[in-house]
């Protein structure tokens, strides 16, 4: 049986990565693959995300219905998925991202006063 | 699962293996070999397998699945102690199927509507007269006619009579019971017929002859034939045309065969015992029309003096048909009630023992980081799951006791003092009832589900493990919750079984009381002359007299009749009443606007010899007091100690008040009848001969040593052979009429008795449970006093001690509990008062030897503990 603050972290990675996909998102259509490297490629490789974990996460949004799905046409002329940011997605991240630069500013605060008084 | 869930994981495969042909592509791209390139996809990729679980699960409702998981791991629990389970859902079935069945009848008695427009504002109008005693009694025809015209309380008023007909022209002569209405009836009542139509407004004379069949009645002689309609039957030697048929959901509103309309004149002359229901207003309320009425009846009495000191009595119909019933059905659901209450206590009881047993099971979960929610939940899903265990198998015991039930139950149960009967509808577990039993059985899961939750999770974790490896113990506070327990279950069942002992007491004295006659072997049957037809032969008083003198003599001479007699109302039957007022002769008259009133019977000559009454003083009638001779009565010993106290009343005159007939001759006094019922007071009575008295309706008492079924062929025979086309009905023996007069305290009695005997089981049971498990947790200390040298008859006392004394704690809460809720029996109990200390100390006896030997059997067990065996294990 799982416990609490097991639970906790999950959400919390979780949470990260959806504000990711919403913010690559923004930029316009993409599907599963594109998603993953962009997230990759744009965080200069910091952040190493299991790409399959992306896969539960983008349904977990179209779920909430932040984004939505739609078939169309890979750069290899291959039939795939593409996943767009909806309307209620747009307000999401707004509000997601403020929420986490007040979290990160609050945390730096934190992070140099302590340097400070070193 | 959503179709667009469905799509998405289905294309899910696809995804992922273009997804890693991509990223493999680009490996390649990046130099790698192909093989090389396929292992880093898929690494960078993770585990496919979790991410599809993984999407799955974003999917489904998780919360869904842990009930799953969550009742699984119960189902699989309670298998794992199947004793446990099996005796928690007996207890629970026992307690909701006797609610079940109960609330069944009370469903079908006192919470059913009649089907009938606007039926809460229908009233039933009786007239009182307090100053004579007469505390409800029917109007006259006169009565209705004046309020109708003048009452404003109410939209409509209507009018009805029960009476009996005769139907002949096809087969034996059948007598059959009809309502005869004002043709208001149909828009009175807002009923539509099944068949054809009822009465229109102006139908009201006498030559339209139209009657209205009632459904059973439809049923029985024509088959459910449709074509009913139009045809026409003969009642009462007159020729009647069919013109509908009653729907069957007004057979418990009208229980008769026929409907008839009232004629016109007739209504005039009609003197009394009529029913009157009136419709109020919308906006009157009961009490309103009450003074209304009360105020038109003295307005009324200034034309017409035979309404002086009247008033009226308003009672809703709905409440009027079950205010007899209503008393022995509250008992009997506060009765099931507490023996609900004391299963729910028993199986919490179980339930704390069992999660007791578990506590280590439990400390284990909770230090895995088990949340105390989901363990409330499973606690509780564990006594829901056995709640509605329990509910089903008490609903299967329910539909089996309302079958015994309504085997038991008469439909009908008469009211003493007024020649009336309550009918009772069917029982049957009908969707409201399922609900009830869905609900208890939910409510109880959630009472005797929540305490051993409290329990168990405040415990402490830590304390719980390190005892584990000793058995485990519940401290105090689950031994405080156990002990409660205990003495609520004592108190309930002692309520439960005063409540049975004060019923049996009550029931055995009534069974015992002499009705002033003999009852055993005694046959009964009535016939009516079928006066009311045109052509028939017994219109002149003479003749009535003289059928039934042959008659009489027809039957006396069958082999087996020891003796048989007519008499115009068998005691006990409430088939009829015949009350006047008199004056007595030789006494002053009473003070104006008081009355002198008796009840009258018309007896042949051997009715007191049939039925076994006394004769006192004075004779009885013989066969030359009849019309040709002087007028004779004679009366009973309440009459002659009410009106006469040490006179002697034999040779004084009695006059019926306000009639030409001639003042009678008190010729002899005979022992007093219990007329109106076993627990009722005898009645002042006067019987006169029938000769000098003859009456169209008769009852037959016959006197036989024969078994009643095998001389009735017989007996009717006999009454054939005077008369071929006469109806007999009401064929009792005399024992049916005395049950039929005693059901309603029966069927208390009955159900009582069960409960009781249930509530003390169960009590037992949980008292066994408790000590037995307080001797579990202290057998150590056992163990060490017997190696101290301690004597199994002091281990006996000590464990018996502990149980004793919650059960006298329960007993003395349940006595003070008695002393309240006895008083809801004060009108069910016959001699016997409703805080008879001899009951309450018997049943205080029994409860206490029921407990010592529920105690004394774990008592035992523990006094015969081997010490060394404890003590190694420690």
């Amino acid at each position: 049986m799982s416990t609490r603050e097991e639970k906790g972290r999950i959400e919390l990675l979780q949470g990260t990565l959806d504000l990711l996909i919403l913010r690559t998102l923004l930029l316009g259509p993409a599907h599963g693959h594109a998603i993953a490297k962009a997230i990759e490629f744009r965080s200069d490789d910091v952040l190493q995300v299991e790409q399959g974990s992306l896969y539960p996460a983008l349904h977990r949004l179209i779920k909430r219905g932040w984004i939505s799905v739609e078939d169309g046409t890979s750069e290899n002329n291959r039939h795939a998925k593409f996943y767009r940011l909806t309307a209620k997605g747009r307000k999401q991240l707004a509000a997601e991202t403020t929420k986490w630069e007040q979290l990160a500013g609050a945390i730096a605060r934190i992070l140099r006063a302590t340097e400070e008084r070193e | 699962m959503k179709r667009r869930a469905k799509q998405l994981l289905n294309d899910l495969d696809q995804e992922i293996r273009e997804h890693i042909e991509l990223a493999t592509q680009e490996n390649i791209d990046r130099g790698m070999t192909p093989t090389e390139a396929r292992y880093a996809a898929l690494r960078k990729f993770g585990n496919v397998t979790r991410v599809k679980e993984d999407a799955r699960e974003v999917w489904s409702t998780v919360w869904l699945e842990q009930l799953g998981q969550d009742i699984r791991y119960t189902l699989r629990q309670l298998r794992k102690s199947p004793g446990f389970t099996a005796i928690a859902i007996l207890t629970l079935a026992l307690g909701v199927g006797a609610n079940t069945a109960i609330f069944s009848l009370v469903n079908a008695v006192l919470l059913q509507h009649l089907p009938l427009r606007a039926s809460n504002r229908l009233v039933v109008i009786w007239i009182s007269n307090l100053k004579n005693g007469w505390s409800r009694i029917g109007p006259a025809g006169q009565d209705y006619l004046d309020w109708k015209d003048q009452a404003q309380s109410f939209e409509d008023l209507f009018l009805f009579e029960h009476g009996t007909g005769t139907v002949t022209g096809a087969g034996q002569p059948e007598q059959v019971s009809g309502l005869r209405v004002t043709t208001n009836f149909a828009d009175f009542f807002g009923v539509r017929p099944l068949l054809g139509r009822y009465f229109r407004l102006d139908e009201t004379s006498a030559r339209h002859n139209l009657v209205v069949l009632c459904y059973a009645y439809w049923q029985r002689r024509y088959a459910s034939s449709p074509s009913v309609l139009g045809q026409s039957m003969t009642l009462n030697g007159e020729v009647y045309t069919i013109i509908g048929v009653l729907p069957s959901d007004l057979a418990t509103a009208f229980p008769v065969d026929v409907v008839v309309p009232f004629d016109n004149d007739w209504l005039k002359r009609a003197d009394s015992d009529l029913g009157v229901f009136g419709r109020l207003r919308p906006n009157v309320t009961l009490q309103q029309a009450s003074s209304e009425m009360n105020e038109l009846i003295r307005r009324i009495a200034q034309q017409r003096p035979d309404r002086k000191d009247y008033g009226s009595v308003l009672v809703p119909l709905e409440s009027a048909r079950v205010e007899y019933i209503r008393p022995a059905l509250l008992l009997l659901l506060v009765a099931v009630g507490c023996l609900l209450l004391i299963a729910c206590a028993n199986v919490a009881n179980l339930l704390l023992s069992h999660a007791v047993g578990r506590q280590r099971e439990i400390a284990a979960r909770i230090a895995l980081g088990a949340g105390l929610g989901r363990l409330t939940r499973q606690f509780l899903l564990e006594s829901t799951l056995l709640a509605l265990a329990g509910g089903i198998s008490g609903l299967l015991l329910a539909f089996w006791t309302t079958y015994v039930l309504a085997r038991f139950i008469p439909s009908r149960i008469p009211v003493p003092n007024a020649a009336d009967y309550v009918s009772l509808p069917s029982i049957h577990i009908s969707a409201p009832v399922l609900v009830f039993t869905l609900l208890i059985s939910l409510l109880t899961g959630l009472l005797f589900g929540l305490l051993p939750v409290f329990q168990t999770l405040r415990f402490d974790v830590n304390a719980a493990l390190k005892e584990a490896g000793r058995g485990s113990s519940s401290g105090p506070r689950g031994n405080r919750t156990r002990a409660t327990l205990v003495i609520v279950e004592s108190a309930l069942a002692f309520v439960l079984v005063v409540g049975a002992g004060l019923m049996v007491q009550s029931f055995s004295r009534l069974l015992q009381t002499n009705p002033g006659f003999n009852s055993s072997h005694l046959l009964t049957l009535r016939i009516k002359l079928p006066n009311d037809a045109k052509d028939s032969p017994y219109k002149e008083p003479r003749r009535q007299a003289a059928i039934f003198q042959r008659f009489l003599t027809a039957v006396q001479a069958v082999p087996g009749v020891q003796s048989a007699a007519f008499t115009e109302i068998v005691p006990l039957s409430q088939d009829d009443m015949d009350m006047a007022q008199f004056v007595i002769q030789e006494e002053p008259p009473p003070p104006p606007g008081r009355h002198l009133a008796s009840d009258f019977r018309d007896v042949t000559p051997d009715f007191f010899h049939t039925m076994g009454i006394p004769l006192v003083h004075g004779r009885v009638f013989t066969e030359h007091d009849n019309l040709n001779s002087p007028r004779v009565v004679l009366i009973d010993e309440t009459f002659a100690q009410r009106f006469f106290r040490d006179q002697n009343p034999l040779g004084k005159h009695v006059q019926v008040s306000d009639s030409t007939r001639p003042p009678r001759e008190i010729i002899g006094i005979v022992g007093a009848v219990l007329d109106t019922g076993l627990d009722q007071r005898p009645r002042p009575t006067i019987y006169l001969p029938s000769l000098q008295s003859p009456d169209q309706t008769m009852s037959l008492v016959v006197r036989t040593a024969l078994p009643l079924s095998s001389i009735l062929p017989a007996i009717k025979n006999a009454i054939w052979s005077v008369d071929k086309d006469q109806p007999i009905f009401n064929v009792r023996p005399m024992d049916q009429i005395i049950s039929s007069v005693t059901s309603a305290q029966r069927v208390a009695f009955l159900t009582l008795v069960v409960f009781a005997f249930l509530a003390l089981a169960l009590a037992a049971v949980g008292i066994y449970g408790v000590t037995s498990y307080a001797v579990g947790q202290r057998i150590h200390e056992i163990g060490v006093r017997m190696a101290l040298g301690a004597q199994r008859s002091d281990i006996l006392r000590l464990v018996i001690f502990h149980g004793m004394k919650l059960v006298s704690v329960g007993v003395l809460i349940g006595l003070l509990a008695s002393l309240l809720v006895t008083r809801l029996m004060i009108g069910l109990l016959f001699g016997v008062s409703a805080t008879d200390p001899l009951t309450f100390a018997a049943v205080a006896f029994l409860l206490v030897c029921v407990a010592l030997l529920a105690c004394h059997i774990p008592a035992r067990r523990a006094s015969r503990v081997d010490p060394m065996v404890i003590l190694r294990y420690e």
